[in-house]
């Protein structure tokens, strides 16, 4: 297929933190908000002067600073961003969003507050206590926990206007861009998808590491190209497979799939599509923040809900994506030192298989995949493992 | 027995102080005592006569249900660290005199008391041991299992009830008394997928669960997030295994807000809902309020134990001190025998500080910080005996600090869930690092120390991630850190001989200092229980 429309100037945006549409935003008078996870509510914090800087740290090199502050059994992207933080690369960022929902996450921010790291003099953060499980109650928390963590520190010391129309507008905007996801989503149905793995992930990190209002025409412009493109002759895809766990911001993992010519057709990760790229559909009679927060809590899918009933979802919507996207196995990745997804993956690996009859890979990888040998083997071999079980029941 | 070896022992019980030290009384590789600790007439009598009183309450348990214990230690591998109890007690009170001597056996014995009536009623009602027993049925629809780390306080809410802490007797207890009772269980969870990093306690109990080696018991579970990550995610393995209907007690994070303890409180009242919904029995406020008071009263003899360190003559430290606090703080808030046990322990321990006695060698007053190693229980006791390292205060013991309030139900309600919040590990661990790092530097002061030891506990991620604050900080203070690595409980990671070595390079090298009991420097403990 031909290159796809502006994903040269995505990878170049995605070369830095603090990109050239980032740059652009603050010369604006924006004020960016740094933020790591799903339990923050994206759409709600890209409102007014604001805007999200979903934290990576790209070309991520030697990790020793880290090390000696965090230890070297901390997750990867944790320790990444510390060391990224300590060289400078956040300074544009005003605000941090945390929560404090992993424990190794929350502590780059107490770090970053701690050493005073941030050379930035309005830099502030704030971090939530969000609860395991949905109930009434706890949406009350995490609602109140929002405001004060989040929202009193934006608007009173930054000026972000958060009233009911200003919310409203950017959930409008944030709803516009996740129409272009849905969109492109179901091309990845197609069987011989016009897109591929990387491309998708390229696509997906742009919209979560760029103010929504900058990133938006591009995206756009984007689909218009998809909707024209011209999928190769013959599908290059030997199988298609959904990705679930931990996050990833390396699109060098998809290229690792790719060469084994493995489709994803679904990317259930923290920075992927789902859950996070889908339209938050707003009613009329309760405020706009009340019912974000309420959709962010109850859509999560992190494995840190620990009732039965969100654990039972999790597969659910999982069998479901594979249904939907005709996908004919799982991967289940761990970033090493995740305990959330250490546990997931121990034991889904084994349910999906044998419960919900589909064929699972279990992996744990490093932050940078690039290059990673190991992976490309396990891949390549479960490709093989779907083809035989293609081939024993009589396909081809 | 060659004569030679006849001679030797015998001169050893008759004439102990020809010995150069305690290690002469290990023997190689299990370092189990050829014989008792001389500790001078009138201490080593009590000693004697308190162990004698811990075989009499081991025999009068296996007395009452023999064929069923019996079938207990066949049915589950955690079993047979119940039988090396008596050298787990010995351990604990390894060169101990005076009122320190007094309060572990007391502390000790209480434990085992309580212990022993825990298994009687789990292994009563257990449906492994008793498949299709009609009185075991019976017994189940009032056993309310609850996950360890959540204190018994709830419980006593339903009198007619047992409270039984899930994990404690098959895995927490058996990891102490036994360093080796938890290798097989997380090589299990290895084995199934679990990757070697998590932290071994939640691992282990991952371990039991894919074994069917919990027993099986209960009408209904409770389980919560604490106290870190790697304990809400083995809940899901359990809750698979074990098939009890579960409800999940969120108890919150940041536990110095104010703003979360609506919240707190809120779940605090859905879990009673949720027992007494399969229970059939209604909270009893009246028998809850009591509980209350009775706690407050424990927890003040605590506060009583903790002004005592801070003395020049610190009576009440290592292992006696913390781990009791866990027990108690846990399993037994609450009971009025064990508020006997406190106010009896206390007396001791004043007494002998009012008498300006101090019966051990005190080189050094040290802070431990980080979570204790549990298959190295009488580390402080090594501490002291080797090196003259008392460790007057620790973090693991300083939790559950504030009062309940009972002059409401409201109030009540707000003070078992703040207690809660700062439960065992959670109150530092949780809250915010600030809790972890500024509160090691005022206890330090506090206690007037003048070194700290570090656990440097490899798979606990929490700490782990601000271990740079500790270093810098200390070094800010001009504070003596000696970093010992541990692996919780996971001895086929880091030995007690590897905790051992941190310890002796750094009182050589950093210290300077030469050690009270030469022999005890360096020794084989592998293949000890």
């Amino acid at each position: 297929m031909k290159d796809l429309k502006h994903i040269r100037y995505y990878e170049d945006l995605l070369e830095l933190a603090d990109n050239e549409l980032v740059r652009k935003a603050k010369e604006e008078g924006g004020v960016a908000v740094g933020y790591t996870c799903y339990y923050i509510p994206e759409a709600l914090l890209n409102t007014g002067r604001a805007f999200t800087v979903r934290l990576r740290a790209p070309n991520t090199g030697s990790l020793d600073i880290s090390q000696y502050y965090m230890s070297s059994f901390i997750c990867g992207y944790s320790r990444a961003l510390f060391e990224r933080a300590f060289e400078g690369g956040y300074n544009f960022m005003d605000f941090y969003a945390s929560s404090d929902t992993c424990q190794q996450m929350v502590r780059v921010v107490e770090n970053l507050h701690e050493l005073d790291i941030s050379d930035n003099p309005n830099f502030t953060y704030g971090i939530i206590d969000s609860p395991l499980k949905i109930s009434e109650h706890g949406i009350k928390l995490y609602i109140e926990q929002v405001k004060k963590e989040y929202i009193k520190p934006l608007s009173e010391k930054f000026g972000v206007d958060f009233s009911e129309d200003s919310v409203r507008k950017a959930i409008a905007e944030h709803n516009e861009m996740c129409a272009v996801f849905e969109e492109i989503s179901e091309i990845r149905k197609e069987d011989n998808p016009r897109i591929t793995p990387r491309e998708f992930h390229i696509l997906c990190m742009v919209s979560y590491c760029c103010p929504t209002g900058l990133i938006l025409p591009y995206l756009k412009e984007t689909l218009e190209d998809l909707r024209n493109r011209e999928a190769d002759a013959v599908s290059p895809w030997r199988k298609r497979v959904v990705v679930v766990g931990s996050e990833i911001d390396d699109y060098a993992f998809d290229e690792i799939l790719e060469n084994c010519r493995c489709y994803v057709a679904a990317d259930r990760y923290c920075f992927g599509a789902f859950p996070g790229r889908q339209q938050i559909v707003l009613n009329d009679e309760e405020p706009a923040i009340d019912q974000v927060c309420r959709y962010y809590l109850k859509s999560c899918q992190c494995p840190r809900f620990m009732s039965q009933e969100k654990v039972q979802e999790r597969r659910d919507y999982l069998k479901k994506l594979v249904d939907d996207y005709k996908a004919d196995g799982i991967i289940y990745e761990q970033a090493k030192f995740c305990d959330f997804w250490g546990y997931e993956r121990t034991l889904n690996t084994q349910v999906m298989q044998e419960e919900y009859g589909v064929p699972t890979l279990g992996i744990d990888r490093e932050y940078v995949v690039r290059g990673s040998g190991q992976l490309s083997t396990r891949v390549q071999a479960f490709m093989e493992s779907l083809e035989i079980k293609t081939i024993q029941k009589g396909g081809h | 027995m060659k004569t030679d070896k006849i001679k030797e022992l015998a001169a050893r019980y008759l004439c102990p102080s020809r010995e150069k030290g305690d290690a002469d009384r290990y023997q190689d590789g299990t370092a189990i005592e050829i014989h008792r600790e001389w500790r001078g007439l009138a201490d080593t009598a009590y000693d004697y006569t308190q162990w004698c009183k811990l075989w009499g309450t081991l025999i009068k348990w296996v007395a009452a249900h023999p064929v069923q214990d019996v079938k207990a230690i066949w049915r589950y591998r955690w079993m047979f660290s119940y039988l090396t109890v008596p050298s787990f007690f010995d351990r604990l009170t390894q060169g101990q005199k005076g009122a320190a001597l007094r309060a572990t056996r007391n502390n000790l014995n209480y434990l085992a008391e309580h212990v022993t009536e825990n298994l009687d009623i789990i292994l009563s009602a257990d449906m492994n041991l008793h498949p299709g027993s009609k009185k075991a049925e019976e017994l189940n629809k009032k056993i309310i299992c609850t996950d360890e780390l959540l204190p018994a306080l709830i419980g006593k809410g339903f009198p007619n009830c047992k409270q039984v802490l899930y994990q404690m007797i098959p895995m927490y207890l058996p990891s102490l008394i036994n360093q080796h009772s938890p290798v097989h269980y997380i090589g299990q969870s290895e084995i199934h997928g679990l990757p070697a990093d998590v932290c071994p306690l939640p691992s282990f109990e991952a371990g039991l669960a894919i074994e069917d080696d919990f027993p099986k018991i209960g009408c209904c579970m409770l389980t919560s997030n604490m106290p870190c990550d790697g304990s809400i995610m083995t809940t899901m393995i359990q809750d698979r295994r074990i098939g009890l209907p579960t409800n999940v007690l969120n108890v919150p994070l940041r536990w110095l807000r104010d703003e979360v303890q609506e919240y707190a409180v809120a779940e605090f009242e859905e879990a009673i809902k949720f027992i007494e919904d399969h229970t059939g029995e209604k909270f009893d406020w009246d028998a809850f309020k009591q509980a209350c008071e009775i706690w407050n009263q424990q927890n003040e003899c605590k506060f009583e134990k903790w002004e005592l360190n801070k003395t020049a003559i610190p009576p009440h430290t290592g292992a006696a001190a913390w781990l009791y606090r866990i027990f108690e703080h846990q399993k037994v808030c609450g009971e009025p025998k064990a508020l006997a046990n406190d106010r009896k322990v206390n007396a001791i321990l004043q007494k002998q500080v009012a008498e300006g006695k101090c019966p051990k060698t005190i080189k050094h007053r040290a802070i431990l910080w980080n979570t204790p190693c549990n298959n190295y229980a009488n580390f402080n006791n090594w501490l002291l005996e080797c090196w003259g390292v008392d460790s007057v205060v620790e973090m693991i013991d300083l939790h559950g600090d504030m009062l309940i309030d009972t002059s409401s139900h409201e109030s009540m309600l707000l003070g078992a869930a703040k207690m809660y919040q700062t439960s065992t590990m959670r109150a530092h661990t949780k809250g915010g690092y600030e809790q972890m790092v500024y509160t090691l530097w005022e206890k330090y002061e506090e206690y007037d120390c003048d070194m700290l030891i570090m656990f440097d506990q490899i798979s606990c991620k929490g700490v782990g991630a601000i271990s740079g604050l500790f270093e810098e900080g200390a070094r800010a203070r001009g504070i003596k850190m000696c970093t010992v690595r541990q692996d919780l409980m996971d001895p086929t990671s880091i030995t007690r001989r590897d905790m051992r070595r941190d310890v002796n390079i750094f009182m050589q090298t950093v210290m300077g200092e030469t050690p009270v009991d030469p022999t005890l420097v360096d020794f084989d403990d592998d293949q000890s229980w």
